[in-house]
């Protein structure tokens, strides 16, 4: 007893020296970037989903597209297509493929040969030909291409020669490139889906995934982390590190807690409160405004949400800048159409919503909606750029309602489990947003509100309006921009009026690292990328 | 004391079985479809109708228990419905981790709670006495959550030292195979062994700490309570007449004697800790067979549930039955008292 009693102090003297900081960072430590992302990926295919959890997890780190949309310059620039052409008045386009690229190394893959265009082909047919071999691995849903409509634009993806293909389109649409430009259209190889074909292992393809991306997969535990390697042989400047880990961190407090340890290096998502606090120290953060919107979706399928009058009457319950100041603290725009004011299809519209409880309830009265009523708010259980604390809206709009004889229950699963039944329509309303994956206003509407996007589960109201359509249609069928704005303007008037869903705030987006992470920009459109990462540790 | 042993075992064994019917129900009680809860395989997986078979969709009841007795037995403990990974392996590895730290933290409590413990004994009533039952009785009020952040805030934000979160940092790419992070970097072919192994310590203080801070508190106040009592008994006067010194006397003849009711108690503590290890697994990231149990409650994720029920129920049965094994085997009283033989 007494020796233990004496060994016990020493081994606390050598482990607060081990940990005290006096030692050098140890090689693993300098040479691999930890980001604490806020939720576990659904899958590591970013075809399969719209979720931007999953998104930052896979797309930009481990596959190419044919083409990137560049930002800064607000234009396409070449990918793994060197260059591309319209053909036949913008209903074919011919893409150039590079011819130096390799699919990654990793221990259940080896590469025989080089990316070409059987790889494109493979990739699109993937989503696009109900006949396909892979089409209902992972369920058959492809719901950005389904919401965007791509699906049903591209006619057929044709191989020209090994390092050409062809994409045919049904008609000429505007938004084609843009779409190809985001984080879905990744490309898979298709001489690893034919190996797991012969293995009869199919649905390995979306959980342990090969890209040409610039980094490898290497592991994933569900709710602790995911591990990529650098890609040695990566066809353009790759990263400056050599591993790349996503811990998994939900909670928000944890997450800021951490990247104050330095057991993070960059971090999603800070809670905009603290900001204050982070602004010492050695940690940067960066902003970004960026094209988002968080918004109210009511239900259409359920009494009474189905009368546009329940619907605005709610609308002028909630005292919506309490909560731009509450929940966005002022780091945010308050919301008056779906499209965020920087686009430029944007337009103010003719009916605003302001706060306004006894025009609530007169409405109310007026649609047959007796006090006392009962309905259901379901707040997503993760923080969005679009909206940092759904829980704590939901608990604000909860007592706005109680002043107009509302009683709103609060409802939240885990976050893959919430979306899965949004889908179903189980909710009466719900708080969810959207984050534009490319700069065409048609992405705020199609993949949110459109008929097509009711069956994909991501139109949250179940809205579904033909006339609205019609419009989406006519917008996408032209080139002219000034038409285009026309009929999106009047697509706003008539959202505003209908109002399947009520916008709520335009955030901006925030990523807080420390000061030694470089390359890790925000990305105004899309997931994040570590292509350029690096750290600058001083010795 | 072969009586004891059979008797004790017999108790262990009945409890088990009625955990595993416990656990059987709990398909049933489960909503959705049961061999979907039982085996994590949803009705519209083409490897559904094999678990049917497997698990005699069916048959009666009798023969679908009789299955799934002979699956647990197995290890075929079905996959996560969220992860669709195996159940087993996963449940060993958060196990494991679990172990780990609580085992550490047990020791940390003995190797603290005791020696203080019979040293406030043994200065009965003197100003040392008072300040550590004092200390004591506050360590025992502070409830373990907020110590933990107590903790973080101090160790970790206000002076760098320690790392709040998860086994060890990712970036050593150390795999998790056995679970207990120590073992993992002993096994593993890493070039930075020893730095690894600093690392993973680093992350065990402070969950260890709070883990065993309770326990501490509260084997020191057994320990000195009981060590008081032996120390009126008539044979302490006797052979501190005889000339040992205060100090002897204690850790001679009063401490093996108050050792006696303190180990009956640690089947009591172990269960406390486990209790706690829920939360400080919580708090600390430690992918723990309680922070597993929590997240699976989260995501409705029925087999993992069920898993982790059972694992932690049989453990605490088990535990108890050792401890009752050695309680009979060093101290003839215990089985005295129960058939009046020894």
């Amino acid at each position: 007893m007494i020796k233990l009693r004496s060994t016990f102090p020493v081994i606390v003297t050598l482990l607060v020296t081990a940990c005290g900081g006096e030692r050098e960072i140890p090689e693993p430590l300098r040479e691999g970037l930890v980001y604490c992302s806020e939720g576990n990926p659904e899958g590591f295919n970013p075809q399969l989903v719209t979720s931007g959890t999953t998104v930052d997890a896979t797309a930009a780190q481990l596959y190419d597209r044919l083409i990137d949309y560049d930002a800064s310059s607000q234009q396409f620039v070449p990918a793994l297509a060197t260059r591309w052409q319209p053909l036949d008045e913008g209903t074919r386009y011919r893409f150039y493929l590079r011819e130096d690229v390799s699919f990654h190394e990793t221990d259940y893959f080896s590469p025989s040969r080089k990316f070409n265009a059987d790889d494109v082909i493979f990739s699109f047919n993937r989503w696009l030909d109900p006949t396909s071999l892979y089409h209902n691995v992972g369920g058959g849903d492809y719901p950005f291409f389904t919401a965007t409509g791509l699906d049903k634009l591209i006619k057929r993806v044709v191989k020209v020669d090994r390092y050409t293909v062809d994409i045919i389109l049904r008609n000429a649409d505007s938004s084609f490139l843009a779409n190809l430009a985001t984080d879905f259209a990744v490309i898979l190889s298709a001489e690893y889906a034919g190996q797991l074909a012969v293995k009869e292992t199919p649905e390995q393809l979306d959980t342990q995934p090969v890209g040409t991306g610039p980094y490898r997969f290497r592991r994933f535990r569900k709710d602790y982390f995911i591990r990529y390697n650098r890609n040695p042989d990566y066809w353009r400047q790759g990263p400056g590190i050599e591993h790349l880990v996503y811990s998994i961190t939900p909670n928000a407090n944890k997450r800021m807690l951490k990247l104050v340890t330095g057991e993070c290096d960059v971090i999603p998502y800070p809670l905009v409160s603290k900001l204050q606090s982070l602004n010492q120290k050695q940690i940067k953060v960066q902003s970004e405004v960026s094209p988002n919107v968080g918004f109210w979706a009511f239900n259409t399928d359920k009494e009474p949400f189905n009368d546009p009058t329940v619907r605005q009457a709610l609308a002028f319950a909630i005292n919506r800048q309490a909560i731009i100041d509450a929940i966005y603290y002022g780091n945010a725009e308050l919301a008056d159409s779906i499209l965020p004011p920087t686009s430029w299809a944007y337009t103010t519209t003719s009916q605003q919503y302001e706060y306004n409880p006894e025009k609530a309830r007169q409405l109310l009265d007026q649609a047959g909606v007796e006090p006392g009523f009962k309905m259901t708010i379901w707040a997503m259980p993760v923080q969005r750029v679009y909206n940092p604390n759904a829980r704590r809206m939901a608990e604000l709009m909860q007592s706005d309602l109680a002043q107009v004889g509302v009683e709103a229950r609060i409802v939240s699963y885990e976050w893959n489990s919430f979306r899965r039944r949004l889908s179903r329509g189980e909710h009466d309303t719900a708080l969810v947003g959207w984050y534009a994956d490319n700069a065409d206003p048609d992405n705020f509407f199609r993949p949110l509100l459109s008929c097509a996007a009711v069956s994909t589960g991501s139109n949250r109201a179940n809205w579904c309006h033909r006339g609205f359509d019609q419009i989406l249609v006519n917008a996408i069928s032209t080139t002219d921009t000034e038409k285009r704005k026309q009929l999106y303007h009047s697509a706003q008037q008539l959202l505003n009026q209908q109002l399947p869903l009520l916008p709520i705030a335009h955030s901006m987006r925030y990523q807080a690292q420390q000061d030694y992470v470089t390359g890790v920009e925000l990305p105004p459109y899309g997931g994040i990328s570590f292509r350029k990462a690096g750290k600058e540790l001083q010795q | 004391m072969t009586r004891f042993l059979i008797n004790r075992l017999l108790y262990l064994v009945l409890a088990i079985w009625l955990l595993t019917i416990f656990s059987f129900c709990l398909n049933w009680l489960f909503p959705g479809d049961v061999i979907t809860n039982m085996s994590g395989i949803r009705p519209l997986s083409p490897n559904y109708d094999m678990a049917f078979q497997l698990r005699g969709g069916d048959s009666n009841l009798f023969i679908q228990y009789s299955y799934y007795l002979q699956n647990l037995i197995n290890f075929d403990w079905g996959v996560s419905l969220v992860s669709q990974k195996p159940v087993w392996a996963e449940a060993t590895r958060t196990f494991m981790a679990t172990f780990e730290i609580l085992l550490l933290g047990l020791l940390l409590a003995l190797l603290t709670g005791l020696p203080l413990g019979a040293l406030a004994a043994a200065r009965y009533k003197s100003p040392v006495d008072k300040v550590i039952i004092s200390t004591a009785i506050g360590g025992y009020s502070i409830p373990v959550f907020w110590l933990a952040q107590l903790l973080i805030l101090l160790f970790a934000v206000k002076i760098p030292w320690l790392p709040i979160t998860g086994q060890i940092d990712p970036l050593y790419l150390i795999e998790p195979k056995t679970g207990s992070i120590l073992i993992d970097v002993m096994l593993s072919q890493s070039e930075h062994k020893t730095d690894a192994l600093y690392n993973a310590l680093a992350h065990m203080v402070l969950p260890v700490v709070v883990l065993a801070s309770l326990p501490s508190m509260l084997l020191l106040r057994m320990m000195r309570n009981t060590t008081v009592e032996v120390m009126q008994k008539p044979y302490v006067k006797a052979v501190r007449a005889r000339g040992l010194s205060p100090f002897r006397v204690v850790t001679r003849h009063a401490v093996p004697n108050a050792i006696q009711g303190i180990i009956q108690q640690l089947t009591f503590i172990f269960g406390l800790m486990l209790a706690n290890s829920v939360i400080v697994e919580s708090i600390f990231n430690w992918p723990g067979i309680g922070s597993w149990l929590l997240k699976a409650i989260i995501e409705r994720d029925y087999p993992v549930i069920q898993a982790a029920l059972l694992i932690l129920v049989a453990t605490t049965l088990v535990v108890n039955f050792i401890f009752d094994i050695y309680r009979g085997w060093r101290f003839p009283i215990v089985r005295e008292e129960r058939y009046g033989t020894a």
